[in-house]
């Protein structure tokens, strides 16, 4: 790695024009099974170089995957020459990047050696025997589904400005889906877990027979479960419907390119946006829990990942940068440039994206609500610019005079975001990232995690209408 | 072909020949290698203005093996003789410890028929200059940046030339080539502290004539929608009829019908359906579904399969009645049938189960006919352009956002409304509520053709 770094190192500082050259191996490997069938194993390597200039006020990109040095010189000729032939129909030149700290050296996070040695034999003995345990649970589930994914990246970012970073990782998934039938009805229920680190970390917050357990018991649960009264409702959302929450409906709407395309978000830094119990952040890595899905040293400009405080105290704090848009905005790049391949072009893009714990125990939120729903299990969802979201749950429990009483099928949560943060009045003190084995897509996918406490709130909720 | 592209050709032949014989070599019983070539440029807009030119090209290599009824898949994104047996020792590898599965099968697979089109690649498109390419960008920024009100946020013109190639160790040995333009846009129309909601398209076309005329065309009609987006009003909540034009039809309809005509899902009985439900009625009488994929101005067109079997059209869902399923070799075998030809997926994974391009026939009567009885239904209904949300491919339960959705109230088009949920189930909806199917269809965003359909005791829930 040291040798093709330097390789890089002197091909960027022989570019006449600001340069970056991005060496990324990923190593990856998928394993799913069914009804006790491997329906897949696959693995798969993909390994080149990415390569930006900014010339005469313009972008150029190109890739290769031959990593000769003849190869990398002709496709970086290949990137000037794509910047020069648009330079003139810019409207607005890209004015040079300005000087900022710059990531040197070497950056690795912990479980990747460990991830390694284990061999995918053992992975997928794992995998066979949770998706037996899940199927065995009932005669009514008709079948399981469990999956293993894990990618090992390696990667060296160089800028002609000055980073030079090597940086390590693994990140690993997990999910196991129930299907249970009765009486011609079938239903699904599922449990995801997403980490950057170990084999062990993905089982730190739920082991594989407890994934098992759920998956299973919520697939029944919800065949004999009713549909939802759509209105507007109190709700208290699980961690991992707050990190939706967190990411779609506020995340992007923070992205600095989506702020100057003229996202809700443009222009009110400063303003109050959110209820004073409302802190949120976007980290590289996470204070309240490691082995975030979205951990991250480095990002893809070479700008070290730190944290950012996207809303303190219900303000809206700051935006999620590139080293272009904060150059714009003139502050400090927030380390949010990330692609997703050695031929992408990094994109501000999320990490780990959270609510920041509060004082309340759940159990205390819960007995404080007369009549609200308490949303968990996430399946997905979407925001826009407008702040408007929409996220699926699976699972919707009625609260009545500070109780659980009605297990309900799941639905969609909706609402505008700022107002839909203005309406919260209790945030719990647990805490988890949460957001399973999701990814997040913007032209190109880029894995992130997100999470937070319990947090009551007022939304829409998608049901049934009389 | 020009000179250039036969190298390119010829390398991923030699590629995939040696990745072939060295999964053999590797103790496969037999081995199948998909391999794939691409070059593209593309010129990207983003707010308002020009924002990069890029150029790549590259090989992606994956080999299936079979040993002992036991399967093992590897890929690489290069043809580099070491990173080749690498990736030949893991696939066999990995069959090693696999579980046995008597389905999965390399087989050799028929030959193309006669009547199957031949023209997925143009010259022209290939030799296309990057002058010309620059000019249909521009003629797609000038289009968009025409009302002050649309906000560009991200969109393009991109040129691809492609190699597709399947050859394994039973005789089957197939290359395609395609040329590809597509171009797409990304935006919003904000007046004032009216912000629409986003919205994007894609287009496509395998041949460069036309090309400038559609940017325009679709470009326009794109911002002029938005724009009609900024008059909003508030929803109402109710439950009842409500109108889904092609593109929502489209999100909410045939990706869970997908699944259930899946033929791998029918094996594993997460489908609705199996063998004895053909013949039976599954959706509406009114509705008639067929996969084509000979259309060479859709995405899903394709001559052959993943595995190599060659496609066809077919008829999936006919007066309402099962027809048939999208069947893989694994799919095939497992249920006593033949492949239809619909082994999906690229070099990087091994084959998966996809439609082509489902497209849904037209009714008998006209769109205005259709709104006009609606309305005599229910004064105010909704109409839904694009759904986001979810659907349960098991159970048929839908709950998501009606995306730029109008408000109708007799008989015209009031506003647009927004934070509106809908929720209710494909299967009734599609079945016993369907209201009416429009005489008119739309392809949508070159890919499945579907008319307006109107449906009933769907639930809305306006915020």
């Amino acid at each position: 790695m040291s040798e093709l770094a330097e390789q890089l190192e002197k091909l960027a500082h022989s570019s006449p024009h600001w340069t970056e050259l991005r060496y990324h191996r990923r190593n990856s490997q998928s394993l799913q099974v069914q009804k006790g069938l491997v329906k897949q194993a696959k693995s798969s390597i993909t390994t080149g170089v990415g390569i930006r200039v900014l010339a005469e006020g313009a972008w150029g990109f190109s890739s290769t995957s031959d990593l000769s040095q003849s190869s990398l010189e002709k496709a970086l000729k290949q990137a000037v020459e794509c910047a020069k032939s648009i330079s003139q129909m810019k409207k607005a030149a890209v004015a040079q990047l300005p000087a900022v700290k710059l990531a040197k050296g070497e950056f690795k996070l912990e479980g990747y050696e460990a991830l390694q040695k284990m061999s995918l034999e053992q992975k997928l003995q794992s995998v066979l025997q949770a998706e037996e345990a899940t199927r065995r649970h009932s005669p009514n589930i008709q079948s399981a589904t469990c999956g293993y994914n894990e990618m090992f990246e390696d990667k060296i970012v160089v800028t002609s400005d000055g980073a030079n970073a090597t940086s390590r990782l693994a990140r690993n998934e997990f999910r196991l889906s129930a299907f249970a039938s009765h009486a011609g009805e079938m239903v699904q229920g599922h449990h995801t877990v997403g980490r950057t680190g170990s084999w062990e970390c993905l089982f730190n917050q739920y082991s594989l027979a407890e994934m098992s357990e759920e998956a299973a018991k919520l697939a029944i649960d919800l065949l004999k479960a009713p549909r939802i009264p759509g209105g507007l409702a109190t709700l208290i959302l699980s961690p991992a419907m707050v990190g939706i929450l967190s990411h779609e409906a506020i995340g992007h709407t923070v992205e600095a390119d989506f702020v100057l395309s003229g996202s809700v978000a443009a222009g009110k830094i400063g303003q109050r946006i959110a209820s004073p119990l409302v802190t949120l952040q976007d980290g590289g890595m996470v204070r309240e829990t490691p082995y975030g899905g979205g951990d991250l040293l480095v990002d893809d400009e070479g700008v070290l990942a730190g944290t950012t405080t996207i809303i303190k105290d219900g303000i809206l704090n700051s935006y999620l940068h590139n080293r272009e848009s904060a150059a714009l905005y003139q502050v400090e790049p927030t380390g949010n440039a990330r692609a997703w391949l050695y031929h992408d072009e990094p994109l501000i893009r999320m990490r780990n994206t959270y609510i920041v714990p509060g004082a309340l125990p759940l159990q205390e939120i819960i007995a404080s609500t007369q009549d609200g729903y308490l949303v968990d299990c996430p399946l997905g969802g979407q925001a826009d610019a407008t702040g408007e979201f929409m996220f699926g749950a699976q699972k919707v429990m009625q609260i009545k005079d500070g109780k659980i009483v009605k297990l309900f099928r799941g639905a969609t949560i909706s609402g505008q975001a700022f107002e839909v943060l203005s309406t919260v009045d209790a945030v719990s003190k647990e805490f988890k990232l949460d957001l399973g084995s999701g990814y997040c897509g913007k032209g190109q996918p880029a894995k992130v995690d997100a999470g937070g406490p319990y947090v009551r709130c007022k939304a829409v909720i998608g049901g049934i209408q009389a | 072909m020009t000179p250039a592209f036969k190298k390119e050709r010829e390398n991923l032949e030699a590629a995939a020949t040696k990745l072939l014989s060295l999964a053999l070599q590797a103790g496969a019983e037999s081995a199948e290698v998909c391999g794939s070539f691409r070059q593209k440029t593309k010129i990207t807009l983003e707010k308002q203005d020009y924002h990069m030119a890029s150029a790549d090209d590259g090989y992606s290599l994956g080999v299936r093996v079979l040993s002992g009824q036991r399967q093992g898949f590897a890929s690489c994104n290069t043809t580099d003789l070491k990173e080749l047996k690498e990736v030949a020792l893991r696939a066999v590898e990995i069959a090693g410890f696999s579980p046995q599965n008597p389905n999965y099968r390399i087989m050799a697979s028929g030959n193309i028929p006669k009547e199957a089109p031949s023209a997925l690649w143009d010259d022209s498109l290939y030799q296309l200059s990057l002058q010309t390419q620059k000019d249909w960008t521009r003629l797609m920024k000038d289009e968009a940046t025409k009302d002050p009100r649309f906000r560009l946020n991200e969109g393009g013109v991109e040129i691809a030339s492609d190699l597709f190639l399947i050859t394994n160790s039973h005789g089957t040995h197939k290359l395609e080539k395609e040329t590809v333009a597509s171009w797409t846009l990304m935006g919003m129309a904000v007046e004032g502290d009216v912000i629409t909601s986003f919205d994007y398209f894609q287009e496509i076309s395998r041949r460069a004539s036309g090309v400038p005329e559609r940017i325009v065309a679709t470009t326009k009609r794109f911002r002029e929608t938005l724009a009609q987006n900024l008059k909003q009003g508030p929803p109402r909540s109710y439950k009842g009829l409500v109108v889904f034009t092609p593109r929502a039809v489209i999100d909410i309809l045939l990706s869970p019908l997908s699944y259930h005509l899946n033929g791998r899902n029918v094996v594993e009985k997460t489908s609705k359906w199996n063998l004895e439900t053909l013949g039976n009625p599954v959706l509406a009488r009114e509705l008639t579904i067929r996969d084509l994929p000979w259309l060479t101005d859709r995405t899903g067109c394709a001559i052959f399969d993943r595995e190599g079997t060659p496609t066809s059209n077919q008829v999936m869902i006919e007066d309402g009645m099962l027809r048939g399923f999208l069947m893989d070799q694994y799919a095939a075998v497992a249920m006593g049938q033949k492949s239809t030809g619909h082994a999906y997926g690229g070099p990087s994974m091994p084959p998966s189960v996809s439609p082509h391009c489902l497209c849904v026939n037209g009714g008998e009567e006209p769109i205005a006919h259709l709104i006009a009885r609606a309305t005599t239904q229910q004064k105010e209904f909704l109409v839904i352009n694009r759904y986001s949300g979810q659907v349960d491919p098991v159970s048929g339960d839908f709950s998501g956002v009606a995306k730029g959705g109008e408000w109708w109230t007799g008989g015209e088009r009031a506003y647009c409304v927004k934070e509106t949920l809908i929720s209710g189930n494909i299967f009734d909806a599609f079945g016993e509520s369907l209201f009416g199917i429009s005489k008119e269809t739309e392809i949508v965003e070159s890919a499945e053709e579907c008319p307006t359909i109107g449906v009933n005791n769907v639930s809305v829930t306006g915020g």
